[in-house]
Order: C-alpha cells, then sequence, then structure tokens
C-alpha cells in the first residue's frame, strides 16, 4: 500500500499535493480560457443585417398594400429610397403596423422611420402614430399584381425583422421562439431560398389567396422545409402563397 | 465541522479554491466577450446580448462538467479528493452563471413583444410533436430550476434539516440539470452551427462526463458483495494498516469501514454523516476518523463526533475467527460504543515511517 498525502480542508495541503494541485489550478484557468477562446472562436457569421441609423430617418411616398402584410410601393422616394422600391414595414419591437396600414390600402401615404437592411432585403421600421405612417395628398397609381406561377422552393421561413437585422443572428433555430413571438406580432414573415427565385434570394411569404402565414406553417418557421405556391410579383416585391399541405421538411 | 450555522465557515483553503474557481470562470468570460470578436472575420458582430448569452451559456455547460467529473475522478485518484472539498461554491456559481445566461435570452430573445416575456418563453414555440425545432428552451428553463434548487439547498442547515440522505438524492438532481443542458444544447445551438467546433468541444466534454463516471463504477464493481444476515468476511489480520481502514460493501449496499487504530479495531459506517463521504478513504488523526471530503472527525469505537460537536454514524460489531476478521451486518444505532476488537501484535502491518502509531 502506497502512502498518500492526506487532504483536510481546514489544515494547510501536504506537502506531496501542493504540486499536483497547483497544477489543477493552472490547467483549470488555462483550460477554461482555452475554451472560452475555441467557443467564442467558432460563431458563425450572423450575416450583414442591420439597422440602418447611419443612413438616418427615411421619409418616403408611396401605395400602400395589403398583402395582407403591410408593404409600400415608392412613389417618390430620396437620395436612397427610389419610386419603383417595394419593401415591408413594420413597427418597434415585436410589431407590425397592420392596424395603422389597413385604413390606408391602396392609398398613397408618406412613410416614415429607420431603414433595415440586409441584401436586397429591406424593411422599414416605421415612427410611431401619424409621424410614421399617414396618408398623402395624390392620386396612388394602381399596383399591378403580375403571376408568376406556382414554385416549389427549398428554404428557410423567417420574421422579415430580425432577419433584416433587427437581431444578428436573426435566423436558425435558436431563434425560432423569437420568430414566432415576431409573426404572432404582425412582423411581415419572409423565405429565405436556397436558390434565387427570379433574381430574389427574399421573399414575401404568405398563406393562399392573400391569407396570412397560417399558424400552422410556424412549427416550420426557422427550419430548412421544401414546400409549393404561387407566387407572385407585386412592385420589385415577390409574394409566395405557401401552400401549407406540401411542406416538408429538407436535409 | 460546526454546531453553529454561519452562511460560510472560511478557511484558507475554501478562500483559495474559490479564487481559482472564480479566476477561471472569468478567463473563460473574458476570452469568449472580449479576445474572440477580434478572432472573428464577421462583416458585422453578432448582437452583444446574444454573444454575451453564449458566453454565459458555454461558460454554465464547462462548469458543469468540470463539476461532474470531479466526483469520478476523485474515486479513481485520490489525488483529486481536494477539489470535493468547495465543489458547493462551484455549484453555486454555476447557477449564476446560468441565471445570467437565461437573463440575456430571456431579456433579448422574448423582449419587445406585446406579451410578457415570461408567458413568451412558454408559449412562443410549442412544437412539442416534432424533434427538428422542438422547443429546446424548456430542457434550459427545467436545468435551471434544478440548480436553483441545488444552490437554494447547499447550504449545511438544508444537511441537515433534510438528512443525509433525503440531501444527497435531492443533490443527484445534478445529473438531471446536466442531461438537461446536454438535450437543450443539442435540439438548440448544435441545430444551427456551420463551425462544428462547439459541437466537438460539447461532446468531448459530456464524453468525460460519461467514461469517467462509467470508469469509477468500473474500478468498484468487483467488490464481492456479502451474503444477507450472516458475519462477512472483511480480511485477513495482517492486511490492515494502521490508521487506515478496509472498505466492505454488505449485502444491503451499505458499506463499513473498519480501521485499525493502537492494534484495535473498530468497525463505523462509510458513510460521513455530513455529505456521505467516504469516511472508509479517510484516515485516523488525533484517534479521530477524518472524512476525506470535508474533514468530518468521529470516534472509531462509538460513531460520535467529538464534543461538542453532535454528528453520529452507525457502527458495527467485529469478530476474529482464526485469522480472518469478520463483520456482522446489522448496524447499531448511530452513536453506539462498540468494544474494540484488539489484534494479536504480529497480525498488523507494518507501521509505515512518519506514520502514527
Amino acid at each position: 500500500m502506497s502512502e498518500r498525502p492526506f487532504f483536510v480542508g481546514y489544515l494547510p495541503a501536504p506537502g506531496p499535493l501542493r504540486t499536483f494541485l497547483l497544477s489543477m489550478c493552472v490547467l483549470l484557468i488555462a483550460g477554461l480560457a482555452g475554451a472560452g477562446f475555441l467557443m467564442g472562436a467558432a460563431q458563425d457569421d450572423p450575416g450583414p443585417g442591420a439597422f440602418r441609423f447611419d443612413y438616418g430617418r427615411q421619409t418616403v411616398t408611396g401605395v400602400v398594400e395589403m398583402t395582407p402584410y403591410p408593404v409600400i410601393h415608392v412613389v417618390k422616394g430620396n437620395d436612397r429610397i427610389k419610386p419603383g422600391d417595394s419593401f415591408m414595414m413594420t413597427a418597434g419591437g415585436k410589431s407590425g403596423v397592420d392596424g395603422r396600414a389597413m385604413p390606408l390600402n391602396g392609398q398613397l401615404a408618406q412613410v416614415s422611420g429607420i431603414v433595415l437592411e440586409r441584401g436586397d432585403l429591406y424593411m422599414m421600421q416605421v415612427r410611431g402614430g401619424r409621424n410614421g405612417l399617414q396618408a398623402a395628398e395624390g392620386d396612388a397609381p394602381e399596383i399591378m399584381a403580375e403571376p408568376q406561377g406556382r414554385w416549389q422552393l427549398t428554404g428557410e421561413i423567417c420574421d422579415g425583422k430580425c432577419l433584416a437585422g433587427a437581431m444578428r443572428p436573426g435566423r436558425g433555430l435558436a431563434h425560432k421562439a423569437c420568430a414566432n413571438l415576431c409573426l404572432l406580432g404582425d412582423v411581415p414573415p419572409i423565405f429565405v431560398s436556397s436558390q434565387p427565385v427570379l433574381g430574389e434570394e427574399f421573399l414575401l411569404v404568405t398563406g393562399p389567396d392573400g391569407t396570412r402565414l397560417p399558424r400552422e406553417a410556424y412549427d416550420f418557421v426557422a427550419q430548412y422545409i421544401t414546400a409549393e405556391g404561387e407566387l407572385t410579383r407585386r412592385g420589385d416585391l415577390l409574394v409566395w402563397e405557401i401552400d401549407i399541405d406540401t411542406i416538408e421538411l429538407s436535409e | 465541522m460546526s454546531v453553529k450555522y454561519t452562511p460560510v465557515q472560511w478557511n484558507p483553503n475554501k478562500w483559495i479554491y474559490d479564487g481559482v474557481m472564480l479566476a477561471a470562470v472569468a478567463a473563460f468570460l473574458w476570452v469568449f466577450l472580449y479576445v474572440t470578436p477580434d478572432a472573428l472575420d464577421h462583416e458585422r458582430a453578432v448582437d452583444p446580448q446574444i454573444h454575451n448569452a453564449r458566453a454565459f451559456g458555454a461558460c454554465a455547460f464547462m462548469m458543469l462538467t468540470v463539476i461532474l467529473c470531479i466526483g469520478p475522478a476523485a474515486r479513481l485518484d485520490k489525488r483529486f479528493l481536494p477539489l470535493l472539498y468547495n465543489r458547493r461554491h462551484f455549484g453555486v456559481m454555476t447557477t449564476f452563471v446560468a441565471i445570467t445566461h437565461s437573463g440575456y435570452i430571456l431579456n433579448w430573445y422574448f423582449n419587445f413583444s406585446s406579451s410578457d416575456k415570461y408567458v413568451g418563453l412558454l408559449y412562443a414555440n410549442s412544437s412539442f410533436g416534432q424533434l427538428a425545432g422542438f422547443p429546446f428552451e424548456i430542457f434550459g428553463i427545467f436545468a435551471l430550476i434544478c440548480l436553483m434548487i441545488l444552490a437554494a439547498t447547499s447550504h449545511d442547515f438544508w444537511l441537515k434539516f433534510l438528512t443525509p440522505p433525503v440531501w444527497k438524492r435531492l443533490h443527484y438532481l445534478i445529473y438531471a440539470a446536466y442531461f438537461s443542458v446536454a438535450a437543450h444544447i443539442s435540439f438548440g445551438i448544435l441545430q444551427d452551427q456551420q463551425n462544428h467546433v462547439f459541437t466537438v468541444m460539447f461532446m468531448a466534454g459530456a464524453a468525460a462526463v460519461i467514461l469517467l463516471h462509467l470508469a469509477a463504477w468500473w474500478s468498484e464493481r468487483n467488490d464481492p458483495v456479502s451474503k444477507d444476515g450472516a458475519w462477512v468476511k472483511v480480511g485477513p489480520a495482517s492486511s490492515f494498516r494502521e490508521g487506515f481502514a478496509k472498505i466492505k460493501r454488505l449485502a444491503n449496499g451499505d458499506r463499513v469501514a473498519i480501521f485499525l487504530m493502537e492494534g484495535q479495531l473498530s468497525a463505523i459506517a462509510n458513510a460521513c454523516a455530513h455529505q456521505n463521504g467516504p469516511l472508509g478513504e479517510g484516515k485516523i488523526i488525533d484517534c479521530l476518523v477524518t472524512c476525506p471530503w470535508h474533514g468530518f472527525q468521529y470516534d472509531v469505537r462509538s460513531g460520535r463526533s467529538p464534543a461538542p460537536f453532535t454528528e453520529m454514524v452507525p457502527t458495527y460489531r467485529l469478530r476474529l475467527v482464526g485469522d480472518m476478521v469478520e463483520v456482522h451486518p446489522d448496524a447499531n444505532p448511530p452513536g453506539t460504543y462498540v468494544d474494540p476488537l484488539p489484534l494479536p501484535p504480529v497480525a498488523t502491518a507494518p507501521i509505515p515511517k512518519g506514520e502514527p502509531a
């Protein structure tokens, strides 16, 4: 039986054990520091989305369209937002602007707020009250819906605001509950296609026949799915009416 | 050992233990939070709130892994026993780190909506019927509740109030917490990662916990079990060593520690009255059996802690048949005095140099 130093907590550590304990202390500190580096440096790129506060507050005039999610088709832009651009609108936090946009459906309106930008994806977080969204003088041009046929697409349903840069990362399963909360709050949902669709990576996704995204689809939010649906171009925005019965998880 | 409850009975070793632990946690968090952003080649940085949440969550996992490795490591190599000494503080610190992680998550992912963030946490993702997209937050909630229960009951007051067996069983919740954390990670961040370094580290940590526990179990599995009710052979008289014990497992699963002190044998329960520490792996110091975990002491003949302390453990009867020492499996009530069994002078093992006789 070999002799072993015996440690008693309230007594000084035996001499032969001190070297071992000291090495354990160093190993613990260095090991956790190393683990912190490896884990921290392994984080994936969250993408380029961001609130563009550096652009300043943007104010444009356009036609409001409920798709059923509120979209503005710009008629009178500024140096950053050009006439013909279409972008989705949202309010502060996890809230949409449906209540304010609905009375203006099909009408000319002035929109003011901060832009969220991720590549080709734009969204405007409009200011509160009438300062953010108000009727404008003038005749509203008719926005033509151009059917593009039925498409089978693969990709991920996200909430448009977080994806566009309200959160980084703003997609993926770790973000699923947050995305669901946004969608429940009427933030427009976006489908991120794995392949460009008519030149677009991001599509506004709705239910069939101009309805909102069905609640059944929320189970598939933030997952890689394949589904079919009718595709329509509205202004320069593609709207995909997903057929909930065709949704399948993809590898 | 104490006759009154104080928040923490500090001593130099506890200060050192906590200092090292805090330094390790601070090193992890500092490197994760302030060093790695420079190493990441991202066009735009991860949101600070998410970065912080990840740092504290990963830190809590690493801390839990270390905590769960200490126990089996100490079973396999007694030099790790000092790491057990103040492990409760490690656990309490882990709880605070985990709470910080949950705070960042709640105040970011579940904030800014019209519903209460705690309500949102429970209903935002209700895809319980599927594996992919399963609401992994629920595992984190369960693990956090377990950790909070463990931290809240970690003080010796609760040990005394609940009794050591109940307290010990309650604190097996640490395993439920760890499995739940593993599920939380597996169904959450691991499903999202493109860079698999974290996955590898997670699997390595979990594998270390599992393998160390299996190794500790394997090292003790060949301990023969006695027959129920009969006197149990412990070993030849000559196999005992002055100041130390042999441990015998009984048919009912209990273990008996048979100590040799001053040429006489005495048997007490192997489980310390404090935290069920292995008394048989301790040593006799100043004529008292000293627990290797926290230094609780007992008179080996009566199983009683010296006054003014009140802890007691059961004692057992011994007999000598020829050269064979036997123990009776029926335990005496805790604190029952039993006359030591004298051994023939030639029967004891040589006393090592420098060892008290």
